[in-house]
């Protein structure tokens, strides 16, 4: 009796946890996205389904703007972040773990104060804007803050750790033997890194690809610091919604659509990225 | 031990799915009278302002302490009228504030917020002596002729904010949609600032602009930006984009240039040829404040004239304060002299009280607004 509740009493603290600050808050905001009237007048349950079509029809460049926004970043990311992981995790040796703490040392200063120190160095005045004038990246009236480029640029700045340490854990993890075993097998590098490293490390990237997508999505902060009006994402839609126009029952069907669209999205991935394809077990390998 | 868990988090849910239904989840003003915010003898104990940043100086706080015993907590949390309205609203609808005693807002959010009950009257008897050195031109204003529960902290001007190293032809507001300073210009996020001043320059006057001429004047706006024209649309950030070179003209507030004016003197307030905007941040007491006594005791203070220069010498707003001036020039102070502190009335004479937009389309002229600066259709 003792052994099999003791899983039970170990889920509690996070069933907890989930229900007073994720199921119970959702709950009510699905209640709040159905209603209509205004501040003024209070608001009342009207099951106001066209709340849904609005926050679409309205906002669709602004939804569109924010996954073009995010993939970009997550793809950047990712080539950033690969080849920087596996040379921590390959060729480190006794720098690795002052490596890895350089990757992290940024988390230690607040993410609004690093989002808002770009201004500074995206700024039309800046020495990196002049090398990139310089070099013909952009024209010589060009400029970078305020434009889709800085949003994505602090986007993929601010995630890149999220997608470098889950690649790191799994790139680490890798067994070596398996490399010098497939040598042994007359395999070249660039074959043995395409049979063994990159399957055995395709649930690192996954990971990485989820956590660097999925809050970039919903972000704000970058779009708002470092972009214009014509760089507005979803985020900043609500945020506008919400707190300037009190458009609550809006605010929180947009908020619900953007939920919606990013876990049909996860599934379909996680539903192509993990099958056996990506997961090492290729035709041919098949006995 | 499972059963147990199941049911005390089940009843967990219920209790709090029940809260929550008992409570009216969003809106809806007060019902009833508005209460008056009664002062009962001597103020002591602790007094929480809430106000804009950059607003007061350092040493008015410590001395207002000394001098009444009563400790202040002073947070500079309101940076957007529309903000700090939808963070207090559900406190205010069941009747508290957070322990706020004193918030600044502005004249049209002390309104709203009166209108929907969130306020109290102030005990006259107890303002009386901060009445009695408010200037005469503020006596009555449209939305608060008695002044009944609001008086101002500080007034100020909207008009254009101009690097005059780099634009130094700058004096109308037209000039913020000339190609030649194009991905050089913010405006305002504020839409009783930005859309007057824009309307004045198509030769509305604000004071009875009809629906078309506000949305004429966004939609002006939205040209502008998706030309490229407008850089952004900006809060109090302006100064930071002034500050480093980003933007060459700004539409801003007038007390602003001035704290600029220390790193770079160039930056300064321009009064555009078609006028500004003139408004007023009005302490304001919340249903609900703890300490009304004490709020009372500090609106005195700080109407003293000479406690009112310090504030005035450090901010360069509009002062509601009679007699400061002289306290100034008794001081040496520069601020005495300025025309953004005490401007003529040549100066101002083509300035208009910040608008409202017609009741009736104040949602569609506000959502137009806020598409824009989100940039949606």
């Amino acid at each position: 009796m003792e052994r099999r509740s003791t899983p039970y009493a170990l889920l509690g603290p996070g069933l907890f946890w989930l229900a007073v600050f994720f199921a119970i808050p959702l709950f009510f905001m699905a209640i709040v996205s159905l209603e209509s009237g205004s501040l003024d007048e209070g608001f009342a349950l009207t099951w106001e389904f066209q709340n849904y079509s609005d926050a679409l029809s309205n906002f669709d460049a602004q939804f569109i703007r924010s996954f073009v926004y995010a993939g970009i970043a997550t793809v950047l990311c990712f080539l950033i972040a690969y080849p920087l992981a596996y040379a921590i995790a390959f060729r480190g040796g006794k720098y690795k773990n002052a490596l890895l703490l350089a990757v992290i040392a940024p988390f230690f200063t607040t993410y609004l104060i690093r989002t808002i120190a770009w201004q500074t160095i995206l700024g039309d005045g800046s020495p990196a804007v002049d090398v990139l004038q310089f070099i013909g990246v952009i024209a010589d009236d060009g400029r970078v803050l305020d434009t889709a480029g800085s949003v994505i640029a602090g986007l993929t700045y601010n995630f890149l750790p999220f997608m470098i340490l889950p690649i790191y854990a799994s790139l680490e993890s890798i067994d070596k033997r398996l490399i010098e075993a497939s040598k042994d097998l007359y395999a070249n590098s660039r074959t043995s890194f395409l049979k063994i490293t990159l399957p055995l490390s395709a649930p690192g990237v996954i990971a990485g690809t989820l956590l660097t997508f999925i809050p970039a999505v919903g972000d704000y902060i970058n779009a708002e610091f470092l972009g214009g009006p014509g760089q507005a994402m979803i985020g900043n839609v609500i945020q506008s919604q919400y707190l300037v126009i009190k458009d609550y029952p809006v605010a929180a069907a947009l908020s619900f659509v953007l939920m919606a669209v990013i876990l049909v999205m996860v599934l379909l991935y996680i539903k192509f990225a993990g099958s056996e394809s990506l997961m090492g077990d290729e035709e041919g390998t098949k006995p | 031990m499972r059963k147990r868990l199941t049911v005390a988090l089940a009843g967990l849910a219920l209790s709090l799915g029940l809260a929550a239904c008992g409570s009216d989840l969003g809106g809806g003003g007060r019902e009833g009278e508005v209460e008056t915010a009664t002062a009962e003898g001597e103020a002591s104990g602790e007094l929480y302002v809430a106000n804009w940043p950059f607003y007061i100086d350092k040493e008015t706080l410590p001395e207002f302490t000394d001098e009444t015993g009563v400790d202040v907590t002073y947070r500079e949390e309101v940076d957007d009228n529309n903000v700090i309205f939808t963070k207090m609203q559900p406190l205010l609808q069941d009747g508290e504030s957070g322990d706020r005693d004193i918030i600044v807002v502005t004249d049209w959010m002390a309104k709203k917020m009166y209108d929907l009950g969130y306020l109290q009257d102030f005990d006259q008897e107890a303002v009386a002596p901060a009445l009695e050195n408010l200037v005469p031109s503020l006596e009555s204003p449209s939305f608060d002729p008695e002044r009944d529960y609001s008086l101002p902290w500080q007034g100020g001007m909207t008009g254009l904010v101009v690097n005059t190293a780099e634009a130094p032809d700058v004096d109308s507001i037209e000039d913020i949609f000339d190609p030649k300073y194009k991905g050089k210009v913010t405006v305002l996020t504020e839409l009783r600032d930005t859309v007057p001043l824009v309307m004045k320059s198509m030769g509305v006057d604000p004071a009875d602009a009809s629906e078309d001429d506000w949305l004429a004047a966004i939609d002006k706006l939205r040209e502008a930006t998706e030309s490229g024209q407008l850089r952004d649309f900006t809060g109090n950030s302006y100064t930071n984009s002034l500050a480093r070179g980003d933007a060459t003209i700004a539409i801003g507030w007038s007390g602003d240039a001035v704290q600029l004016q220390a790193d770079n003197p160039d930056i300064e307030f321009i009064m555009p040829e078609e006028g500004c905007i003139l408004w007023s941040d009005n302490m304001v007491i919340p249903v609900g404040a703890p300490n009304p006594t004490a709020a009372y005791e500090f609106m005195n203070y700080v109407y003293e004239p000479e406690n009112q220069a310090q504030i005035a010498d450090y901010n360069y707003y509009l002062t509601p304060v009679v007699d400061v001036q002289q306290e100034l020039e008794k001081q040496g102070s520069a601020a005495a002299e300025s025309e953004l502190v005490f401007p003529t009335d040549e100066f101002t004479q083509d300035c208009s009280t910040q608008p409202d937009p017609p009741e009736e389309a104040a949602e569609q002229i506000e959502q137009e607004f806020q598409s824009l600066i989100t940039g949606g259709g």
